[in-house]
């Protein structure tokens, strides 16, 4: 059951990371919402809330704090780089791939908390150890990278609160799977 | 196997990443769990487990494992390089130049080695996105079909309240010179009659001056110049800006030839020259008279070229004798007598001579009569039409393409502009279009800001930006961003988020050279390349002609037969649909197909004027040009005096090391190496002023104002401060062009459509701050 629920959890932080829109942020966020015990900010306002993940997350303007971990795992800042090639190879270990490949990079936030989500489940099924492995190394990667992207957004000016509010459960995740020893 | 095992890699996804033996006994025990199945709604989908063979470790394993592309550098810059792009796993993995250009000789420039940073920087913009609220910075991520359906919305709404599209208005310049990107021109020609901003800013003086001379612009082969004795490099500075041609400068030293520059500002390339002078900034014409008329004085004119080969000497002999002494000359130009006269007996005395004309030296009010007088140098001493000689400035010799895709029809009952001309260009024009009922609106591209504010019947509503930074690189900035608050709707199509996107209405994201197709040849060298598609284009970026397809359909579908652009296209056959037989014969080759085993060299035209014909109405070269006179100029090369100063100081923008124009320096490698603009100036002003290096400043003019950090260097003039024009990118505001207005240069209109901009006839105040 708490597998369960880490999934959905999971599911609606990856969406929202990946909404192209208010309305996909507003649906995101409602169900992420629904997914975590602590009281979620209300947002009335959705445009103001796209408007400052886009300053964060999209651009058009160099956007504050790209979700893509090679941005923060490379020593210089990039796209593409040699660690999104890794997660390229995690997935293609796994049997998955990205329907943009080569466009979007793997290594987006939303992807890797999608494949995260998806070894959780398989792994529920049926243990493996190949698996786990793989899913310990994904999230290895993730703690390395994500307290950096989150400590961008966390000192950026005029974050909107649902997006912070997000965030900090992003980094209760993260720290949770590292209490947790799971890599 | 091709690498070790990592020994450190314990965890078993390290060892089947490390090591293809493990990821072999990885995955037969990954397929013996059977597993993983994509959840629903999940966003990486399932796949076929990968086959063990096609499976390989990221690291380098020789150049035979990865793809290689043919590409060609766009950049509006003397070298467009040949490039081979190195290609794993649909990724660029590095990019090296060609071997077989003599002229790239297999290596690139530090911004070109620079490219995969470039297209994989996280700062790209990778959308379509629009602005609520102009200047706002709050922008909506939008999908393709809702930007060109807003896009189409407006271009059917203007033509509907004004009756023609003279309301929608195009500035396109230099950002790619791929040729298929005269497609964006295209664009405009299927919607009907448009407003066009024509003209160059950066070279028009010195391309007319240079017509009215020899009847074209057309250099020699930049190789040749190891041939050449005797080097004068006039305004340039191709250390900085055209590192390729440096070895040929150097070869030719190293063969006994001696190199002047001749530049206001101590440059790179000055430091590497025999001999250098501080010419007085926009007092080049002064000194090409004075060393002609000691020329003249003591008999070191080639008499028999010019017998043979010009007309109208003997004006501008006449003239020299009533007007310029060698006093004069040096109090104009700030250069000494003895000095100028010895370099003219030395330039006189071997066989071939050169000079290599600047653009920078053009940038003014007098630039293109002095650019004349320079080329007059060059032909009185018999060096005009030589391998190793030629008064070298550009050409447009190999640009000889279709234009497939700039030449579009209006859609039938267009109506348009009647009025003197249509659009044209130095590369390309589609002014034939004029001969029909209507032309398009053509009005000054240096002049945008003045010109968007005076045009009205109808105004300019919409602005579309392509391959150009007008915020940046157009002149007097505050008055184009006043000029911006008239217009409609501003798009601009772009791969990085510069100073215009800040105040555009729509950004449509953009493809780089590696994701699109085109073909390249040089304005300098006589080079011609392809350009393949490497990789996809990364997220949503799409090429210039992809975009007017695309748009094309749009209104297509809102309004039948409201425009003509080709629905669906093939970037690659449009790349192939610019060949033709003449392209084919001046470069060797039977097919573009060949061009995939790397750039070809032109196989002749490389020693324009040997043959003694030129382009001139009288065949000959033209120290007398009936032609100049016509459009209001001197006949033959006159003193034009420079720009009255308006502050105290002279402004120079020049181009800087790791930039063109606003394009690379904002990509981490060049803010590594130079994190921040100065404005650099002389100590002994600066000790006058009270400013210390790395203080703050003022500089200021009737223009604007800029406050930026000073570096103190000698190799600027006590009377000059000098500021690199560029882009540094997102945290910086920084644009020479608050400083520098829209004066126009003396020549330019004859063959580009407007005269060129007086840029470098600027001037500012500073103070500490």
């Amino acid at each position: 059951m708490t597998n369960l629920y880490a999934s959905f959890q999971m599911r609606a932080l990856g969406q929202f990371f990946a909404a192209k829109n208010g309305a996909e942020l507003e649906a995101a966020y409602t169900d992420f919402t629904n997914w975590v015990r602590q009281p979620a900010p209300v947002v009335d306002d959705w445009q103001a809330v796209e408007f400052s993940f886009n300053r964060l997350f999209v651009g058009p303007k160099a956007p504050i704090a790209p979700p893509f971990a090679s941005v923060y795992l490379e020593p210089e800042p990039q796209l593409m780089g040699a660690s999104t090639i890794r997660v390229r190879e995690i997935y293609q270990l796994a049997g998955l791939q990205s329907p943009l490949k080569n466009k979007v990079p793997e290594d987006h936030i939303s992807y890797e908390l999608d494949c995260l989500r998806q070894f959780s489940v398989a792994l529920n099924q049926i243990p493996s150890n190949e698996m786990s492995g793989m899913r310990d190394y994904l999230l290895s990667s993730m703690q390395r990278w994500l307290p950096l992207f989150i400590q961008r957004i966390r000192s950026a000016e005029n974050v909107h609160a649902a997006i912070l509010f997000v965030v900090d459960c992003l980094d209760t995740w993260l720290a949770r799977e590292v209490e947790n020893g799971r890599f | 196997m091709n690498k070790q095992p990592n020994q450190r890699a314990t965890n078993p996804v390290e060892q089947a990443l490390a090591c293809p033996l493990s990821r072999r006994n990885f995955l037969r025990s990954l397929l013996a769990t059977g597993v993983l199945a994509a959840l629903p709604g999940g966003m990486l989908a399932a796949q076929k487990l990968l086959t063990l063979e096609g499976f390989g470790p990221t690291v380098f394993q020789g150049k035979d494992a990865y793809q290689t592309f043919r590409n060609a550098c766009p950049r509006n810059c003397y070298d467009t390089c040949s490039i081979v792009s190195y290609v794993k796993d649909g990724v660029l993995q590095y990019i090296e130049g060609a071997p077989e250009s003599t002229f790239t000789d297999g290596g690139l420039c530090v911004k070109g080695y620079a490219y995969p940073q470039r297209v994989y920087s996280p700062d790209r913009i990778k959308y379509p996105m629009r602005q609520v609220g102009r200047g706002s910075g709050n922008w909506e991520r939008i999908s393709w079909a809702e930007a060109l359906n807003t896009i189409a919305d407006k271009i059917l709404g203007i033509k509907e309240l004004d009756g023609s599209l003279l309301g929608l208005a195009l500035t396109k310049y230099s950002g790619n010179f791929g040729i298929t990107h005269y497609g964006v021109e295209g664009m405009m020609s299927s919607l009907g009659y448009t407003t066009r901003f024509v003209g160059t800013p950066c070279w028009p003086a010195g391309i007319d001056a240079q017509n009215y001379d020899m009847g074209n612009m057309w250099c020699n082969d930049p190789e040749d110049m190891v041939h050449s004795k005797y080097i004068i490099i006039w305004g340039a500075n191709p250390a900085y800006c055209s590192v390729h041609t440096m070895k040929y400068i150097t070869e030719a030293q190293r063969r006994g030839a001696k190199v002047v520059v001749i530049d206001p500002v101590f440059t790179q390339t000055a430091a590497k020259s025999d001999e250098y002078w501080q010419v007085k900034t926009s007092g080049d014409g002064a000194l090409a008279m004075g060393i002609a008329r000691y020329l003249l004085d003591n008999d070191l004119v080639d008499r028999d070229w010019v017998n043979a080969n010009s007309v109208g000497f003997a004006d501008y002999e006449a003239y020299l004798k009533e007007n310029v002494t060698l006093e004069w000359a040096a109090k104009e130009s700030g250069i000494p007598v003895d000095v100028f006269t010895a370099v003219a007996r030395e330039f006189a005395a071997v066989d071939p001579a050169t000079i290599w004309i600047g653009y920078g030296m053009q940038r003014h009010v007098n630039g293109g009569v002095n650019v004349r007088a320079i080329d007059a140098l060059v032909a009185m001493t018999g060096n005009v039409g030589k391998v190793g000689g030629g008064a070298r400035y550009g050409h447009l010799h190999t640009w000889g393409f279709n234009y497939h895709a700039m030449v579009q029809s209006p859609p039938e009952g267009s109506v348009g502009f009647i009025g003197e001309t249509g659009p044209m260009g130095e590369f390309a024009s589609d002014a034939a279009r004029a001969e029909a009922d209507y032309s398009d609106r053509a009005v000054n591209i240096n002049k945008i800001g003045q010109v968007i504010l005076d045009t009205d019947d109808p105004p300019i509503r919409m602005l579309w930006v392509a391959n150009k930074n007008v915020i940046s690189q157009d002149f007097d900035r505050n008055k184009i961003t006043r000029a911006f608050e008239k217009l409609e709707m501003v798009v601009v199509v772009d791969q990085f988020f510069n100073q215009t996107a800040e105040l555009a209405d729509i950004v449509l994201p953009t493809t780089t050279l590696f994701e699109d197709w085109t073909v390249n040849v040089s304005y300098w060298h006589y080079w011609l390349g392809i350009n393949e598609q490497a990789i996809e284009p990364l997220f949503e970026a799409k090429s210039d002609i992809e975009i007017a397809s695309a748009l094309s359909s749009v209104l297509n579908r809102k309004q039948p037969g409201s425009c003509t652009f080709p629905e669906n296209i093939d970037p690659k056959e449009w790349m192939a649909k610019e060949f033709n037989e003449g392209i084919y014969e001046l470069f060797g080759i039977n097919s573009w197909e060949e061009l995939r085993d790397g750039p070809r060299k032109a196989k002749s035209g490389l020693t324009p004027w040997s043959d003694g014909v030129f382009g001139t109405p009288s065949g000959k070269y033209e120290f007398k040009s009936e032609l100049a006179a016509e459009h209001g100029h001197s006949d033959t090369p006159q003193f034009l005096a420079g720009r009255e100063a308006y502050a105290p100081y002279w402004l120079l923008t020049p181009h800087d090391k790791y930039s063109i124009h606003s394009q690379f320096q904002n990509i981490d490698w060049m803010l590594e190496v130079n994190p921040e603009p100065y404005v650099y100036i002389n100590p002994q002003l600066a000790r006058e002023k009270g400013i210390a290096d790395d203080d703050t400043v003022r500089v200021f003019n009737q223009v604007g104002e800029m406050q930026i950090k000073a570096k103190l260097t000698g190799n600027v003039p006590v009377d000059t401060l000098l500021m690199y024009a560029t882009w540094f990118g997102k945290k910086n505001d920084y644009n020479v062009n608050a400083l520098v207005d829209d004066t126009s240069s003396d020549m330019g209109k004859y063959k580009t459509g407007a005269p060129g901009v007086a840029i470098h006839d600027q001037f500012a105040d500073i103070e500490k701050v």
